[in-house]
Formats: structure tokens, C-alpha cells, sequence
């Protein structure tokens, strides 16, 4: 940062710091009957209006203001708002517990106004999903599933039918920053995608930010989505779960000590090979495919302000064919929190985090034996602060030393197998990163979010490390001693936003930010399959850097229940990330060698209108885009169409409750082909018909369009318990979705060739799960 | 290694078995009447062919017009020069030489006032040991077979070879490319996986062992990922494969050792 700037940064802090005699309520918002924290909850003083915050991701709040008598009005959605006079003569801790609004009475406007929290905060391209909205919406085989609903959102585009890989703003699938209680999640996918990793039974909160990023988070160009597991009930022992066609799970919590500390393990397990029973095939029949996952959570607070957190995921997916192959793979993450509130305006979180995604695939026929793995480690540390300075400053600051441990491959073998052992050098690094962020209501009408992230990297030895030329033949190769550094890079990455409250439900909001990468997934594969390679930054691979700036007009009417929004972004990418033909990228020690460098930009329009209140809600979403990219190799060096390029994509949600018992749902969604290539000629070449090829993703698949529906029916009333069932009919029309287009011989008209359209649920999938809670 | 990718590949399209295909018309642009060139120097004699054609319409019939009147000559590094004589239309080719293992070739050809050039080394010969047959790994009901060449790789040199499988003289619509980076020095055996001909017990099976250069294995194994059935199930950007021709054109230039083997499949 340059010194000028520096300058006026502190100066605004200082400013901040002078003030007349003022004093600080702070405290924990929770749901009332479990216990559980409640993230983004809104608390502002009525007499005060432009003195609001909202609650981190502890439930922690601070609000600063002059002495005297003031009115606090807590805000939370599916919650009952709540109402409370504060005498403000000393700093004084306030706890409070909202209840949560059930059955009917959410039909029931509640006294308070829906707060209009996306129109004055400065935050753009924000999307937070509530888990009883995506409890609703129809999927695929019935397992509802987290990263399928966000893809309903604008902006946001689901990777294609039966896969969990999602690209927003024009952004690829590991350009998303996955992170479960602040751990990494590297492949975000069960069984090639059909399914997310996220059990929604352990998901408390989902955030997603697709522009304006936060200067706590950083590491990848497109987005962040932030995900945090239930904390358990803290007050009563419960046991919920559901049984579906394909899968079933489990959830268990409950206190350890009443009040203080509280436990959630949940798990999942599909047994998704009945599809298997039901092959003529010997082999396949007698294969298994399935996966399981666990989430386990516990706290403990030892008082008002310190506190312990412990979470955990494990998940596995595991394939097997009888006596000839096996695959699996998985990832798991270990979170060691600690909060520590040192007084009302500044709280600490210090967090050591851990996570690794690995596979394995093994042939178990003796004649070409083999077991081949590779694995990402990750071990982080991370220390976050928060400061509420009154005066309408909320700063954030704090550092991040995360080390990666990258195996790409390992293979082993016996002495009859065709395969040779061979391990590949382990990469080793630092990202760090240090960051500042203020947040800043400046007048009643203005509020700013602006901070700086400085990120580094470092690649440090032992190892060999060469330089390739165009051709990817060697140049020269390093040899490092353990420790060394090898290559490093510094970036920094400012983070501004604005809002500007025209009045009550009139905004207007502006951003920029400039976020980078420094490790890249390689995959040349367009498929979800679990042979995902991650490479650091490296000397032959730049960090990726995206520059972004948007621009918004936000409305709320009708007392809020409906929010409208359109944003408009452009963005810039450097350094991106492509393969020269015929890359060899699986198992490879020269993998480097076999990439070609370019850029990218997108821009796009995204409309937004939601309902959020009300007997019915739900949202229309529509996105108007473009994302192309350039590198010098391919198509002459002129830009062409990314494969995620979807120049429309529209989503309807909608959500209706009959009554008590019935709640019916629907999503429609349409959006463009992706761009691909097809050919434009055919030729002879070694005795085969091939396909010559002149523009890259010159083609568009069909569009797809898919209309589900789904329905949920509450048990009757009980004391002890309570049961319900989901019903849902995905593609309920059976349109025929494009997956893949293939060309090959014809098979009906002799010496010529054909083109094939493959769609995986051509038909409607009805699935139904029964669910309890006891 | 690549076998492990392809049978999961396998196994997704049994998973999705509610999957349905159908034929559709697509309207493809026609970039058409590109010079294809087919090289191949053999050490054998009597296999040495350069084919010329063009390439068609996607939607046109499966016949490649012959491109006549070119001036074709090979010439290799120990100052050997070969003028090749056309014959059927487009093809032209020389009878009395052979390859020698160890030689540079390079193939000229001259067309429309265009000229062409490309080399190619014929690498030392490895020997195929034998081809054998094993039941498929699926659709085991239809006691199908598999055919698996056995060689022993070399130790320490870099390899690539090219299978092309006959079946009942009919050739499999497959690439099949590899190179030793995790064989080398090992005894192979190597199941040529496919599943557009059916192989049955008694079917005649023939296999034709190329060994040849890394451009051209490049060229091969790029064709090769395209397939449908391919690592990665046709999911790879399709792109013409880097030709050794230049200026770059549609086809390759392979000077290669070859040799051929037939078993009665059991």
C-alpha cells in the first residue's frame, strides 16, 4: 500500500477513536430453545438508526453509542424479532435469545418490520441461503443438497445435470474458495458429483459471496462460500434423521454440560448400487458404489467470554468391482477454535484448522497390479480479530500462515504387475496472508466496506524444480535443500464497497476488488471424476489474479417482504490456467510442462427479485452473461467462449404452504448450452474415421430447461416426536437435458457418421424420504 | 494406469442407467477441403505409403477425395533420397526400400505449389512378444474377450508404441497409444480395452506393434483421449492433434518399426 494511503487509513481510524463520553452494549444472540448462535442477526438502536450491527459468526454483537436511553430491536429471519430498553450509562454485556417462528405463524407478519439489511449494508454480491428454505426445494433423488440450491441463485451456475461443480461469475469450479468451518473442502462432490458433500442435517449457516469479497477471505478468484455446521443443542438431547430411496442419516445432539457446552455428530450413508441390482450386467451386479460422511461438532464455554469449539468432517466415497478394481476417495477437516472476548468492542477468534483430500485407485488383477494415490494436506492457522470502534467503525484485522503438503502421485506395484513403483515429488508451501477491513457507516445514507489483504506465497524445497520450454522439453532443473525457498510471490489485494440508502428501500452500492490464487486444480477432464491434481504457484505458474468491479441498484417493497436487486459486474482475469494437447496431467513429475498461460473476462447482468415473507415466497433469479477467454495457442489467439460461458440462465423458486401439514415447492430452471466444440469436418487417418476441428467452443449445447416439484407433509402433532415426508419429482416433464455430444458411425445409414445426444434423467426421478425428530 | 480412469469412466455410465441416447441433426459450419497427409516409413519393404486426400463435410458420406499429381519424396539422414511414384489415385508409395532403425526420415511433398515437410526417427525395435485373449472385465453373460499384448519394454530408454487391432480382418475404431513413463523395463502385459467390435472365441485377432517417435505418440495419444470411451470420456476439448507437418496441415509423418502377430481367439 502506498504511504499516502496509509496515511488517510489511519487517519480514519483515529477520527474514529476521538469521541464524547460513549459506552458499549455487546453480547450473543442464540435461538432460544436450542442454543444455537445465530449468524447475521441484526440489532440496531431505534432512536439511532444508523447505529446497527449484525452478529459474526459466533452470534457476537457490539453497538457503541452516547449515553442514555435507547430501545435495541433484534432482527432474525425465521425468528420472532425481539424488543428491548437499554440503559446505556456503562458498558454492559446483553444476551439474547430469539425464538423461532414455526408452522403458520410464519404466515403471521411479525409486529416488527422485516429489516432491510440488503439495502443498507455496503456488502455486494451476497447470497445467504436460510437451511429451511433448501430443506424445501426439490433435488435430484431426494437428498436435498446445499451447493444444488445455490446454483439457483444469479450469478451462480451449476457445472451441468448430475454435478455439484458450480462457476460463478464466469468463474471455474476451483476458482470457489469451499469452506466448512473454516476448513478447505477441496472436492466439494460425492459420487462424480450427483451429490454435494454438505449433509444439510449439520449445516447452520451457507453464505456465498460472489463479488465484494471480504478481506478475511482469500485464496481464490471467484468466490467464497462459507459454510458452518450446527453447533448442537445445548439445552435438549435430540435425535433426528431421515430415510430416503437412496440414502439415509442420522443426527444426534445434545448438552455435555446444560447451557455450556453442547454436542452434533451427524452422518450419512447412500446406497445408491440398487441402481446395480438392476443391471443385466454379472459384474456390475455384483459391484458397489455408495458413499458416507460424518460431521461432528462439539463446544464448550467456560464463560460470557471464552469459549472452545471442536468440528470435524470426514467423508468417503467408495467404488469397487468384484476382483478386478477399486477406487475411493474423500476429504476431511479438523477445526480447534477458541473465542475469546477481551471486553465489549473487541473479539478474538484463533483457530487451527486442518484438511486433506485424497483417492486412491487400485487394480487388483495381477497382471497390471497397481495402486496409485495422491493427496492435498493442509494445516492452518488463523487469527481473526474484531474491534468495534464506535463511531460506526467495525475494523477486522488478522493473519492467516496456512502450509500445503501436495503428493501427486504415488504408485506402487508387485512383481507380476506391468507398472513400475513410482512416487512423485511432494511440493511443499506457505500462503500467508495479513489482513485489515473497516466497515464504516459514515452518515446516515453512506456506509463503506473497504480493507486490504496482502497475501504471499512460498514454495520452499526439498525437490527438483525445472523450467520448460514452449515445447515442454526441460530447460533446467533445481535441486533444493529441504526448506529452501524455491519461488515466492506477494500480492495485494484491496477490497472496497460502497452503499449509498437513497432512502429507507432505495440503495445504490459499488465495488471492486482484486482477489488471487495460488493453487490450481488441473483437470483437463470436463467429467467430475475424483482424480483431481492440485499444483501451488509455482516458477513456471503465476499466481491467477481477478479483478472485479460491480455496480448495483437495490430495492425493498412492501414493507420489505419483497427485496429487488440487479448488479452489474466486469471482470479481468490473469494468468489463467489451460492444457497443450494431449496433456498428460495424471501422475506426471514433469505436469508443468503441459500447461499453456492466458487470460480471461467476464461481465454479466444479474437480476433478483425475492419474496421472503409470506404464506408463499421464493425468487426468480436471472442472469444475462458473457466469459471468454485468450490464450496465444488456441484459436489463433483471439478470445473465444469458455465452456461455462451461459449467455442466459433463469431460476424460479417457489414455495407454497397450504396449511399446517402441507408445504408444496417447485424450481424451474433454463439456461443456455455450454460452449463446445464440434466438428467441422471428417477425414481419414490410420484406417479410422476422425473429426477435424476449427474454432474452439465455437458450438452451443441445446439449452436445458427442467421443471421439479416437491412436497413436504408435517406428521401430526406429537409430544414425544415428530415426523414428516418429502416428496419429490425431479424433471417432471422428462425434458430431455443435453449431458454429452458424442459423433461416431452411423449405425443406421452405412458409411456416414451421426451425431448422439446423451441425457441422464431424461425422465422424471420421483424419490421420497421419510423424516423424525424425537 | 490410464485403465483405472477408463473404468471409472465405465462404471459412471452403468451408474447412470436411467441414461438415454438419441440421434440429433446438429448444424455444423463446413470447414472443408483441408490437404490431409498420411505418411508411413516402415521396415518393412513394400509399406512405405504417403496418402493425400482432403477432408469432407461431417454430414457428407465417409469418401475422401484423393488429392493427385503431388510430388512426393522421402529422404533419410545417411543421404538416401526416395521419389515416390502415385498409384492408386492419391496414394503414392515405393516398393523395393525399407526403414532402418536409427534414421532420420523426412518426407517432402509438394502440392498445389505448396510444399510440405516433416521428419520422423524410426526408434529401435522392441519385440512383441505375443497377443493372447482373457474374458472382458464386463458383460461377462456374453463371453466376450479382451486381446493383451505381451512385450518386454526396454529399461532406461524412453518408449512409445502404436497398436492397431484387426478383428476378423475388420480394424476396431479405437487409438491405442502408450508410452513406458510407468511401464519402462517392465514386462507388459497390456489389454487393448474396447467395446466397439465384439470379440468372441473363435474370431480371428490381429494385432500390428508400431514403435515409434514421441511426436508422434503425441499426435496419437491426443487422438486417442478424444475418444468417446477414452480417459476422461470424451470430456477433453476436442482439437486436431499437434501435427509434425509443416506448415501444419490435417494428418502426421511416422517413420516407425512394425510388425505383426494373429491368434485365433480362445
Amino acid at each position: 500500500m502506498s504511504k499516502p494511503l496509509l496515511c488517510v487509513f489511519f487517519l480514519l481510524i483515529s477520527l474514529a477513536a476521538f469521541s464524547q463520553k460513549k459506552f458499549t452494549v455487546s453480547g450473543t444472540i442464540r435461538d432460544e430453545s436450542t442454543g444455537e448462535q445465530l449468524i447475521g442477526a441484526s440489532v440496531i438502536i431505534k432512536e439511532l438508526p444508523k447505529n446497527g450491527a449484525a452478529t459474526n459468526s459466533y452470534g457476537f454483537y457490539s453497538i457503541t453509542a452516547p449515553k442514555g436511553e435507547y430501545t435495541l430491536v433484534v432482527t432474525y429471519i425465521g425468528y420472532e424479532g425481539l424488543v428491548k430498553q437499554v440503559s446505556l450509562d456503562q458498558n454492559q454485556t446483553i444476551n439474547i435469545g430469539l425464538s423461532s417462528k414455526n408452522g403458520l405463524k410464519e404466515v403471521i407478519i411479525s409486529a416488527n418490520k422485516p429489516n432491510n439489511d440488503n439495502v443498507a449494508s455496503p456488502q455486494m454480491g451476497e447470497e445467504k441461503l436460510n437451511m429451511s428454505q433448501i430443506n424445501n426445494i426439490p433435488v435430484v433423488l431426494g437428498e436435498k443438497d446445499i451447493l444444488k440450491t445455490i446454483s439457483l441463485l444469479p450469478g451462480v451456475k451449476s457445472a451441468g445435470e448430475g454435478n455439484t461443480g458450480f462457476y460463478v461469475r464466469g468463474g471455474a469450479s476451483d476458482q470457489n474458495l469451499i469452506l466448512l468451518d473454516e476448513a478447505t473442502v477441496y472436492n466439494a462432490s460425492h459420487l462424480f458429483g450427483f451429490f454435494s458433500t454438505f449433509n444439510s442435517d449439520a449445516v447452520k449457516d451457507v453464505t456465498l459471496f460472489k463479488g465484494g469479497m471480504p478481506a478475511e477471505y482469500g485464496g481464490r478468484l471467484s468466490s467464497v462460500l462459507d459454510i458452518k455446521m450446527n453447533e448442537g443443542n445445548n439445552k435438549d438431547y435430540t435425535v433426528q434423521g431421515g430415510l430416503g430411496l437412496i440414502s439415509s442419516r442420522l443426527k444426534v445432539e445434545g448438552p455435555i454440560v446444560k447451557d455450556k457446552g453442547s454436542f452434533m455428530i451427524s452422518a450419512r450413508r447412500t446406497y445408491i448400487d440398487v441402481f446395480f441390482k438392476a443391471s443385466k450386467d454379472s459384474v456390475l451386479r455384483s459391484s458397489s458404489i455408495y458413499f458416507y460422511d460424518l460431521n461432528a461438532k462439539a463446544n464448550y464455554h467456560f464463560d460470557d467470554n471464552n469459549a472452545l469449539y471442536i468440528s470435524g468432517y470426514f467423508g468417503k466415497d467408495i467404488l469397487l468391482l468384484k476382483n478386478t478394481f477399486g477406487t475411493n476417495w474423500g476429504n476431511s477437516t479438523g477445526t480447534v477454535r477458541f473465542n475469546h472476548i477481551f471486553n465489549n468492542r473487541l473479539f478474538s477468534n484463533t483457530s487451527l484448522v486442518f484438511s486433506n483430500y485424497n483417492y486412491a485407485i487400485e487394480d487388483f488383477q495381477s497382471a497390471d497390479y497397481f495402486k496409485a494415490t495422491s493427496q492435498i494436506t493442509d494445516v492452518n492457522f488463523k487469527e481473526d480479530l474484531q474491534y468495534s470502534m464506535g463511531n460506526n467503525h467495525t475494523l477486522k484485522f488478522g493473519i492467516n500462515i496456512l502450509h500445503h503438503t501436495i503428493a501427486p502421485g504415488n504408485i506402487t506395484t508387485n512383481s507380476t504387475s506391468s507398472f513400475n513403483n513410482l512416487s512423485i515429488e511432494q511440493r511443499y508451501g506457505f500462503e500467508n496472508a495479513a489482513y485489515v477491513s473497516d466497515d464504516w457507516r459514515a452518515t446516515d445514507k453512506l456506509t463503506f466496506l473497504y480493507g486490504l489483504r496482502l497475501s504471499g506465497m512460498f514454495l520452499l524445497g526439498p525437490g527438483t524444480f525445472s523450467t520448460y520450454d514452449a515445447a515442454g522439453n526441460t530447460v533446467t532443473s533445481t535441486t533444493y535443500a529441504h526448506g529452501a525457498a524455491v519461488k515466492d510471490y506477494f500480492n495485494l489485494e484491496p477490497r472496497f464497497s460502497a452503499s449509498y440508502q437513497l432512502n429507507d428501500q432505495n440503495s445504490i452500492k459499488a465495488s471492486y476488488n482484486r482477489n488471487t490464487q495460488n493453487i490450481h486444480l488441473l483437470s483437463n477432464s470436463t467429467s467430475s471424476t475424483p482424480t483431481d491434481l492440485y499444483v501451488m504457484s509455482s516458477n513456471n505458474i503465476k499466481p491467477e489474479i481477478s479483478d472485479q468491479v460491480s455496480t448495483g441498484y437495490f430495492k425493498n417493497f412492501n414493507e420489505n417482504i419483497f427485496e429487488f436487486s440487479a448488479e452489474l459486474y466486469y471482470k479481468w482475469q490473469q494468468n489463467q490456467i489451460d492444457y497443450k494437447n494431449g496433456a498428460q496431467l495424471l501422475i506426471n513429475q514433469n505436469v508443468e510442462s503441459q500447461l499453456v498461460y492466458g487470460s480471461g473476462r467476464a461481465y454479466g447482468l444479474e437480476l433478483f427479485l425475492k419474496k421472503k415473507y409470506g404464506r408463499f415466497n421464493g425468487w426468480i433469479g436471472y442472469t444475462l452473461s458473457k466469459t471468454e477467454n485468450k490464450f496465444a495457442a488456441i484459436n489463433n489467439g483471439n478470445y473465444f467462449p469458455a465452456r461455462q460461458d451461459r449467455t442466459h440462465d433463469l431460476s424460479v423458486v417457489g414455495i407454497y404452504q397450504l396449511n399446517k401439514r402441507w408445504t408444496f415447492s417447485g424450481t424451474f430452471v433454463y439456461a443456455t448450452g455450454n460452449a463446445v466444440t464440434y466438428p467441422t469436418g471428417k477425414y481419414q487417418i490410420g484406417g479410422l474415421t476422425t473429426f477435424s476441428y476449427s474454432e474452439r467452443n465455437g458450438y452451443r449445447m441445446p439449452a436445458s430447461d427442467r421443471f421439479d416439484i416437491g412436497a413436504t407433509l408435517e406428521g401430526k402433532e406429537h409430544k414425544k416426536y415428530h415426523s414428516s415426508w418429502t416428496f419429490g419429482i425431479y424433471n417432471i416433464f422428462g425434458h430431455w437435458d443435453p449431458y454429452i455430444i458424442t459423433f461416431r458411425k452411423s449405425k443406421t445409414v452405412p458409411n456416414t457418421t451421426e451425431a448422439v445426444e446423451t441425457s441422464i434423467f431424461p425422465r422424471p426421478i420421483p424419490s421420497v424420504t421419510w423424516n423424525f425428530k424425537f | 494406469m490410464n485403465k483405472g480412469i477408463l473404468y471409472i469412466t465405465l462404471i459412471l455410465i452403468g451408474f447412470a442407467a436411467t441414461s438415454c441416447t438419441k440421434v440429433i441433426d446438429l448444424k455444423l459450419n463446413n470447414d472443408t477441403g483441408i490437404l490431409v497427409i498420411e505418411g508411413n516409413i516402415t521396415n518393412i519393404p513394400g509399406m512405405q505409403h504417403v496418402k493425400l486426400s482432403q477432408n469432407v463435410p461431417f454430414t457428407g458420406t465417409n469418401t475422401y477425395p484423393p488429392v493427385t499429381g503431388a510430388n512426393v519424396i522421402v529422404s533419410d539422414n545417411s543421404g538416401n533420397n526416395y521419389q515416390f511414384k502415385e498409384g492408386p489415385a492419391g496414394t503414392y508409395s515405393i516398393n523395393a526400400a525399407a526403414g532402418i532403425a536409427g534414421r532420420t526420415y523426412t518426407m517432402k511433398v509438394i502440392t498445389n505449389g505448396k510444399t510440405y515437410t516433416a521428419t520422423s526417427v524410426i526408434p529401435a525395435p522392441v519385440t512383441l512378444d505375443s497377443i493372447s485373449s482373457k474374458p472382458g472385465d464386463f458383460n461377462k453373460s456374453k463371453n466376450l474377450r479382451n486381446i493383451v499384448v505381451h512385450y518386454q519394454d526396454p529399461a532406461g530408454t524412453a518408449n512409445q508404441y502404436r497398436f492397431v487391432l484387426y478383428v476378423n480382418s475388420v480394424q476396431v475404431n479405437d487409438v491405442f497409444a502408450y508410452n513406458d513413463e510407468f511401464i519402462d523395463g517392465r514386462y507388459v502385459n497390456l489389454e487393448l480395452l474396447e467395446n466397439n467390435i465384439n470379440i468372441h472365441p473363435g474370431d480371428t485377432a490381429k494385432v500390428e506393434f508400431q514403435c515409434i517417435d514421441k511426436p508422434v505418440y503425441t499426435y496419437w495419444y491426443t487422438l486417442m483421449e478424444q475418444q468417446q470411451n477414452a480417459p476422461g470420456g470424451g470430456g477433453v476439448t476436442p482439437s486436431n492433434p499437434p501435427t509434425n507437418i509443416s506448415p501444419a496441415t490435417l494428418g502426421y509423418f511416422s517413420a516407425h518399426t512394425t510388425r505383426r502377430e494373429t491368434i485365433i481367439v480362445k
